[in-house]
């Protein structure tokens, strides 16, 4: 163990671990900015409890070779399902949905690390495979891996976190036997019966506000007092920045209760509106920077597990950055997914950080026999 | 395996790369787009997102008379208005409005309103309302958010009706007069004078309305953050509150005056014939100027403008009518002057005149024999004049017409003023009447005929006459006086009208404005409604045939400090009540004697209005003092310099 650790060191992915710190640390002050003055300005004051608590989530993912993490993946994956499974009689409604459990004051959501579960137990299901390359039959079992909790997930019904899933399904496909030319089809193709089905949903199952929403993004100024005022106070929270933003804390759209849900899924705007295109530019660059960091690193990973969980991570985080800071500039419908290590949110802080601990872990580890 | 990378797998992450970095590059470029080019225009939306711009109304200047008493002021009142900006069906709100608050209103009204507001989302519904309704519409903004109260200032004038003509009254700015005004405030509430002073002061009463920037949350609340120092937000305008305009009106003498027509109809204008400063200006009947100042309904306003007896109507000036024998010492004076009459000119009147195939009828049937000018005035033989104006001609009158503003306004600083005519052969020749006759001088020498004046044109003449030839434009705002015109006439003339019109009021057809002690010089006249065969009594006809009854002149003789004329509609000969009035106005004025019930009709002012800081606190307060008879009435003061009025006062 103290050989490993060392080794861990010696080789360590302290890149990585400056990213996420700064990371963790703007995100931590945004939340302060967006909750300045407000009934949440505790909410401030409890994020950095879970940046701390989060920094010790990453720290344990990092230091503990990820072969521990994946021997005892079953075992992590078959507590998540089991909590997921008693979600409907133990869950707390929040939201709409019941994705909440409470352990004496502590409330946290186990779908989020449900999701580092399935990636690890992804992964020790890749190492089963020996270096045999996946065919359909494996792609089927890894997908159903990681469709359990998903599913369990979406019956919650939290359906923005379920679609969070997706992206580790989407690693599974992309480093089976088919080749790059092939997944790109299969891509083009998927997409294309993606915008069929919303087609043909718009005219069955898709309820008006859902509707509202792709009209809102598609047209956002048609009803400014409607589904379409968070976009277009979202909107003008981020072009009033300018170039160098409004300041820490004097984020009028922010302060004065325009831009909605600040602190969450719109923190972005604060951002944008606070620090200007630079610091936005900034932020992207951090993103920029974690993941060309963790393709790095998948390239550079001594096995087919510890590539499978990097670009586990990798998928996830992306998803979430591109979708969030899409949503908030205009570039994809509104969805209630949060921002990697700035949206308030102790789980998942912890489980994105935990995503990035692993990512580290196995670049530390490129070298250990 | 380890290490050794298939080269699929680096295709692949190679291809993961380059999505990364075009997924890079289209939100940077979709950031810059939206915060470096529309980042001005964003900011903007932000700007107006949080700053609200808040009227600070200017108050209306206040309308005082000569000795200070508040003919004008500013009343807190609150007022019902539709903001349709705030979203919700008119329909919905205009149900909730007639069963919440019992006011029905139609639709078509409402767009009317909204037309007529120069803020094309707001409307003003009802205005000094209920305390009842502002609860109401606070509880029930649910259904009523279309609707809010607003706090104004409203006109008012503490003494009702009286004077009303002068004063005028306000009215809500139209977006034609915003446009006319440069008013762009945003702000339904701007009054503009739609008539009187108010309309020909408005420039000064009107204030400039201030703005305030205040700092709004997304719920529209006022929000005062220490931390967050705004631009835009704190600026504060400060509002220019309309002038006090003092006016020369003494509303004392209004109120005399008015009581003293009873209920009869008709104008009265009291003026100081050195300075042009009115002291009253009467015109019945009257309004309440207070009803335009909320908003006024429409039936009350068809009601008004549809009276038979015309309220509106500012009489003084707008009522045109033939002067009859007040005319004649006008005639008389230019035939003095250009020498055609001396005193001592006699003619005969048998009663009437044949002159080019017609006959003229003197009033006196039997005739008034011999007549010098004294006495041809005194008993305004008709006759007699028919002679005079034959001899002087209309070419005399025409020169010396313009000297007494006859045919032109006066100027007064009242709108919509209009002229008599003084016919003259090119106004006959353009008006396609044919050439001038000799025979048309003689209608026009007993004031008949083409001739026409304004109550306001015949104390001109009057005014003229006290002043010995200068004629000064009359103005009811305080102000140095106005020099219309100058001529000079000569002593002995002035002296043998004077003496010619002290007889009429000591002996002749005035006599009921003699006054002991105070030598008053006046001219009664009689203008026909209908044509009247000679001798007929007119005050036997229908009231509303009736001659016009006509009194004017000017006092004390010596040195006159009041010029007057009194026309009473239908009030037959003017020797009478039109006299009587005069002399309750004189009697004032000259001894500062007050009728019989002073306070009756001045307590016009509606009651239980908490009373304004700025104003003094009561109306009626001021005006009783000034009731006291030690305190001698400070009117008599000619204002014109040193040496016009060297005789002082009387």
């Amino acid at each position: 163990m103290k050989k490993t650790l060392r080794e861990t060191l010696s080789y360590g992915d302290f890149v990585t671990a400056a990213l996420y710190l700064a990371l963790l640390i703007f995100g931590a002050l945004m939340v302060r900015s967006a909750t300045f003055g407000t009934r949440f300005a505790y909410l401030g004051n409890r994020q950095m409890f879970w940046a701390v608590l989060a920094f010790g989530a990453f720290s344990l993912a990092f230091l503990i070779p990820y072969e521990i993490w994946v021997e005892y993946s079953y075992l992590l994956y078959g507590l998540c399902v089991a909590v997921l499974l008693s979600m409907p009689v133990l869950g707390h409604y929040v939201g709409g949905h019941k994705s909440w459990l409470y352990i004496g004051p502590i409330g946290f959501e186990p779908s989020e690390f449900a999701k580092v579960a399935a990636a690890l137990a992804g992964a020790a299901f890749i190492k089963e495979l020996v270096g045999r390359a996946m065919g359909w039959r494996e792609i089927g079992i890894l997908s159903a891996i990681i469709g359990l909790p998903m599913l369990l997930t979406l019956l919650q019904p939290d359906f923005g976190t379920a679609t969070t899933f997706i992206p580790l399904v989407a690693v599974a496909l992309y480093l089976s036997f088919l080749p790059l030319t092939q997944i790109v089809k299969w891509c083009a193709l998927g997409i294309l019966t993606l915008m069929l089905l919303l087609a043909l949903g718009w005219f069955t199952f898709l309820k008006p506000y859902q509707k509202d929403r792709i009209i809102t993004f598609i047209h956002p100024t048609a009803n400014t007092r409607g589904a379409g005022y968070q976009v277009n106070q979202a909107r003008i929270a981020v072009g009033s920045g300018e170039l160098l933003g409004k300041g820490l804390y004097s984020g009028t759209q922010n302060r004065l209760n325009f831009l909605p849900a600040p602190h969450t899924d719109f923190i972005f705007g604060v951002v944008a509106e606070e620090t200007g295109f630079l610091g936005s530019l900034a932020l992207l660059g951090l993103y920029l920077s974690l993941l060309l960091r963790f393709l790095s690193t998948a390239s550079a990973a001594r096995d087919s597990e510890g590539r499978f969980i990097v670009l586990c991570a990798f998928a996830v985080i992306l998803y979430h950055v591109l979708i969030n800071i899409g949503m908030v500039i205009g570039l994809v419908p509104t969805a209630g997914i949060p921002l990697p290590f700035l949206s308030y949110g102790g789980s998942f802080l912890v489980s994105m950080s935990l995503f990035v601990g692993l990512a580290a872990n196995v670049r530390s580890r490129r070298y250990a026999q | 395996m380890n290490g050794a990378q298939e080269p699929s797998l680096q295709n692949k992450i190679q291809f993961l790369q380059a999505i990364l970095w075009v997924l890079f590059v289209v939100f940077a470029l979709r950031l810059f787009y939206l915060q470096v080019i529309q980042g001005p225009y964003y900011r903007l939306l932000s700007e107006n997102n949080y700053t609200r711009p808040t009227v600070l109304r200017a108050p209306r200047g206040m309308l005082l008379d000569r000795n200070g008493a508040v003919l004008c002021r500013n009343q807190v009142s609150f007022s019902l208005v539709l903001d349709t900006a705030k979203g919700g069906s008119l329909d919905q709100t205009l149900l909730s409005m007639q069963r919440i608050l019992g006011l029905v209103m139609t639709k078509e009204e409402v767009q009317a309103a909204l037309r007529r507001s120069p803020v094309p989302s707001l409307a003003v519904l009802a205005r000094d309302i209920p305390t009842a309704w502002m609860q109401k519409v606070e509880a029930n903004q649910d259904e009523l958010k279309m609707l809010r109260i607003e706090m104004e200032l409203r006109r008012e004038y503490p003494f009702g009706p009286v004077a009303s003509h002068a004063l005028g009254y306000v009215g809500l700015l139209s977006p034609e007069e915003a446009q006319k005004l440069r008013v762009s405030d945003n702000d339904p509430f701007i009054e503009v004078g739609k008539s009187g002073v108010e309309r020909t002061a408005n420039a000064l009463l009107m204030g400039k309305n201030g703005l305030r920037m205040a700092q709004v949350n997304s719920l529209g609340r006022e929000v005062e953050d220490p931390t967050l120092k705004l631009p835009g937000v704190g600026i504060r305008r400060e509002p220019i509150p309309g002038q006090t305009v003092h006016l020369t009106l003494d509303i004392q003498l209004q109120n005399i005056l008015e009581q003293a027509f009873g209920e009869e109809h008709g104008s009265a204008v009291f003026m100081n014939p050195y300075t042009g400063d009115i002291l009253a200006w009467v015109s019945l009947p009257n309004f309440d100027p207070n009803l335009f100042s909320g908003a006024i309904p429409a039936s009350k306003w068809r009601e008004l403008s549809e009276d038979p007896s015309h309220p509106l109507l500012d009489r003084p000036i707008q009522g045109v009518y033939p002067p009859g024998s007040t005319f004649k010492p006008f005639v008389a004076l230019v035939g003095l002057e250009d020498g055609v009459l001396t005193p001592g000119t006699t003619f005969f009147c048998p009663g009437y005149w044949e002159f080019g195939g017609r006959v003229f009828h003197c009033w006196a049937k039997d005739g008034h024999g011999t007549v010098d000018l004294l006495k041809g005035l005194e008993d305004s033989c008709n006759v007699y004049f028919y002679h005079a104006g034959d001899r002087i001609g209309i070419q005399r009158m025409d020169k010396w017409a313009k000297f007494f503003g006859l045919g032109t306004k006066t100027g007064v600083d009242l709108p919509s003023e209009i002229s008599g005519i003084f016919p003259s052969p090119a106004w006959k020749a353009k008006r396609h009447l044919g050439p001038w006759y000799p025979g048309d001088n003689l209608p026009v020498a007993i004031g008949q005929g083409y001739l026409t004046v304004t109550p306001l044109q015949l104390l001109s003449i009057y005014a003229t006459l006290a002043t010995g030839g200068e004629r000064f434009q009359p103005k009811l705002l305080e102000g140095p006086p106005k020099l219309e015109s100058s001529v000079a006439i000569s002593p002995q003339t002035e002296a043998v009208l004077k003496q010619a019109l002290e007889l009429v009021v000591e002996s002749g057809t005035g006599t009921a404005c003699r006054i002991p002690g105070v030598a008053v010089c006046a001219k009664t006249g009689t203008a026909q409604v209908v044509a009247a065969s000679a001798g007929r009594n007119s005050m036997s006809l229908p009231k509303d045939q009736r001659d016009h009854a006509w009194f004017a002149g000017f006092a004390p003789a010596g040195n006159p400090s009041v010029a007057f004329v009194v026309m009473v509609e239908h009030g037959g000969h003017g020797g009478d009540l039109a006299a009587k009035i005069a002399k309750a106005g004189l009697e004032y004025i000259l001894l500062g004697k007050k009728p019989a019930q002073p306070d009756e009709g001045t307590k016009a002012a509606p009651e239980g209005q908490a009373p304004n800081q700025e104003t003094p606190p009561n109306p009626d307060a001021p005006l009783k003092a000034r009731l006291n008879p030690q305190e001698p009435p400070r009117l008599i003061t000619a204002r014109y310099g040193g040496g016009a009025n060297p005789r002082g006062q009387p």
